[in-house]
């Protein structure tokens, strides 16, 4: 049987074909996010099915998550990016017990059980300070990729204090810093701290090691240091972490009987 | 009448109320299709509101909404009206032991915002008079007072102060700074007796120093003698006994029609008028025996469905345990989209709901029931009531709604949702709901349903 996830983030979408048989993705591929979410994840879909040599009555379902999840209206049904994180995770390293998503426009702590089972979790949804928007904004600013940002990041000697928690305000205060002559990876690296520190308030008391990071900023050099420096313990970047989501919504479709909502 | 329980949305419930009309429908002077209210008193956010079917809830709905209207026909039939601010269920119930006093809430005026969908401007109005969105939505008290366009400017307005809310604090002093002169009394910070300190039994399983217990009925015995001077009538030992018997009544249909709701293995009442339901014991609505009369109502509507096993979310639902009243309505009824369902719920005034004691002298007894207030005591306590209460609902989750500016809560959640996690171990989420949340609801939707989801996987495996 062959399941397909989608995984409508804010700022791309992820797709994934999974066989159940010899229980592996046979498929994967990622398109940047637009307005219309659900042309553009139909035709993601279909590009992973002409490469896999599929057509999409092989498909027994789909199911789609992420923030645009109910856009997706050829899928079965949607779950959660909650519920697909943690199997996507579980699947690939089913030892992680904390899982650290850093989306574009929200983060989230999941808590796992021994089995993959969500334990607890917490969500960051009303401010960008903890989420990859911040990068985007300070990449915007610079006029340069995330990976370029991140690779200055690698070569900071010393990371600046960013001491707004607000990213319309922290801009002005980037600006002030590289103003001041603070060395541009230095600034870079004060963001990804930022943004770290608010994971790890987000994180709270009950974080359980193994701490697996996942999502698309998880590919970031130096972001996994500087969540270990926030939460004082080693975190370990997930498998393929941007199709994590969508990996964990092809789980959810090949599972019998669905058990989300 | 009987019909099968669901929820209707407002153009719903304009062909049920036809049809109730035809079938013989019987209704207090207060009542009428619940569309009148979003086009008389520009209630807009019922649009958006899904409502139970039944004649019990329509009642309820009505009884809610006319408030202010009816506190104007009081005040026009000769009561005097009291403000009760800050304190959730004591003030009232001497008020309403005196005859000609009608108490009400001002701090109710927050969920004006919601109701309005901002329409009447409350929020910035407040806004004007020094109280930004850093405050508590209960800052729509200020101008709804001040301008006293909703409800009628009070004859009293009493206030407590020390350990409450300051937020609250700081909007009560703004009012009294604009010339409403207010009576305050002072509830202090609930302790556990020290050793060698004489201890209370408050309700609620709670303890308190005996000092502490006299500090309060000294304060209580203050505003007494205040409703006593404006009632024209002393608030002697009989009157208030008297009472508190009442407002008992009031607390055991409450308690009743909580265990049948909340103990059904489907929902027989949805979320959102269990919420509405709960705040009839802060201040009886303005009209305590009305507010028996609605409870009774509702208390048989539910016993029936569930002689008849009809309810209105299924069983299937996700047991989730509530805590926090919700600054937008709509909240409760996504709760219920997203598949989930009551199982109980702390909504903030778990003291009004406790029996207020018969066998003390009454003061003694309205003091020991102030002090159980969960705002007043360690965040321990009220965790450690929420735990004993979602063990008895069966819960399965554990939702924390935040009101954005509202001091008060600004750690409580977090400190709510840990003790249940290390106590019972089941999920718990904070989610914050300001007072119109249309802009917020994907994302407050994802974390509802991604709790639903998380309770539900729970069950199986």
């Amino acid at each position: 049987m062959i399941c397909a996830g989608i995984d409508a983030g804010s700022r791309s979408i992820k797709a994934v074909l999974f066989d159940t048989a010899p229980q592996q993705m046979i498929a994967s591929g990622l398109t940047d996010q637009g307005v219309e979410q659900e042309r553009l994840a139909a035709e993601l879909f279909e590009k992973l099915l002409q490469e896999a040599g599929l057509a999409r009555p092989q498909i027994s379902a789909v199911v789609a998550t992420g923030y645009g999840r109910n856009a997706i209206r050829f899928a079965d049904t949607t779950i959660t990016e909650i519920t697909c994180h943690a199997r996507g995770v579980h699947r690939l390293a089913p030892e992680a017990r904390t899982i650290i998503e850093i989306g574009g426009q929200d983060s989230k702590v999941i808590c796992l059980e021994e089995g993959g089972r969500v334990r607890d979790f917490a969500m960051n949804d009303r401010c960008a300070a903890g989420t990859g928007r911040f990068l985007e904004m300070v990449a915007a600013r610079l006029d340069m990729t995330w990976e370029k940002l991140a690779e200055l990041g690698r070569q900071s000697k010393k990371p600046a204090l960013i001491s707004n928690i607000c990213v319309v305000f922290a801009e002005t205060e980037i600006i002030g810093l590289l103003a001041d002559g603070q060395p541009l990876p230095d600034v870079v690296a004060g963001v990804q701290n930022a943004i770290a520190t608010r994971v790890s308030a987000l994180a709270g008391r009950f974080v359980s090691q193994p701490v697996y990071f996942t999502g698309g900023v998880a590919l970031l050099p130096g972001m996994a240091r500087a969540l270990e420096e926030a939460l004082g313990c080693p975190v370990r970047v997930a498998p393929r972490p941007q199709f994590t989501g969508a990996l964990g919504a092809a789980l959810s479709a090949a599972a019998k009987p669905p058990d989300g909502v | 009448m009987n019909s099968a329980p669901r929820q209707l949305n407002l153009d719903q419930w304009d062909a049920r109320y036809e049809q109730l009309r035809r079938d013989g429908l019987r209704e207090p002077a207060y009542g009428g299709p619940l569309r009148r209210l979003m086009v008389r008193e520009k209630d807009f956010r019922l649009q958006q509101l899904r409502f139970d079917n039944s004649p019990a809830a329509l009642r309820l709905w009505n009884f809610l909404l006319t408030e202010n209207q009816r506190l104007h026909q009081a005040r026009a039939g000769g009561h005097k009206i009291v403000g009760t601010m800050k304190d959730l269920g004591t003030v009232p119930v001497m008020a309403y032991a005196l005859p000609g006093l009608r108490a009400f809430y001002p701090d109710g005026a927050w969920w004006t915002p919601c109701l309005m969908e901002c329409s009447d401007r409350l929020l910035q109005k407040a806004e004007r008079m020094g109280l930004d969105a850093s405050f508590c939505p209960v800052r729509a008290m200020l101008p709804a007072l001040v301008d006293g366009g909703h409800f009628p400017r009070p004859d009293l307005l009493i206030c407590s102060s020390g350990a409450v809310c300051d937020d609250f604090s700081a909007i009560a002093q703004r009012l009294e700074h604009l010339g409403h002169a207010i009576l305050w009394w002072e509830i202090p910070r609930r302790r556990r007796p020290a050793s060698g300190e004489t201890a209370c039994a408050l309700p609620g399983l709670l303890a308190a120093p005996k000092i502490q217990v006299d500090c309060v009925r000294t304060e209580l015995q203050r505003v007494g003698q205040a409703l006593g001077k404006l009632a024209g009538k002393t608030l002697d030992d009989d009157c208030l006994a008297a009472g508190i018997r009442a407002a008992n009544q009031v607390r055991r249909r409450l308690d009743s029609l909580r265990r049948a709701v909340y103990s059904a293995p489907a929902a027989p009442l949805p979320a959102l008028e269990m919420l509405v339901a709960e705040m009839l014991a802060i201040h009886f609505c303005s009209d305590r025996e009305e507010t028996i009369a609605v409870l009774d109502d509702l208390l048989a509507e539910v016993q029936s469905r569930a002689r008849r096993s009809q309810f209105v979310i299924g069983a299937e639902a996700a047991r989730i345990f509530w805590v926090n009243p919700v600054a937008d309505l709509r909240a409760m009824n996504l709760l219920e989209e997203l598949g989930g369902r009551l199982c109980g719920s702390d909504f903030m005034f778990s003291h009004a709901l406790d029996l207020i004691p018969e066998d003390l002298p009454p003061l003694e007894a309205l003091a020991r029931s102030a002090l159980a207030d969960p705002m007043v005591g360690p965040t321990g306590d009220r965790a450690a009531r929420i735990v004993r209460e979602c063990q008895a609902g069966r819960a399965e989750a554990v939702a924390v709604s935040r009101i954005p500016g509202a001091s008060h809560c600004a750690r409580e959640g977090e400190i709510i949702r840990e003790i249940v996690r290390r106590e019972i171990g089941i999920p718990a989420i904070e989610i914050e709901i300001p007072p119109v949340c249309d802009a917020m609801l994907p994302s407050l939707a994802s974390g509802l349903r991604a709790l639903v989801e998380t309770a539900r996987s729970r069950r199986t495996r």
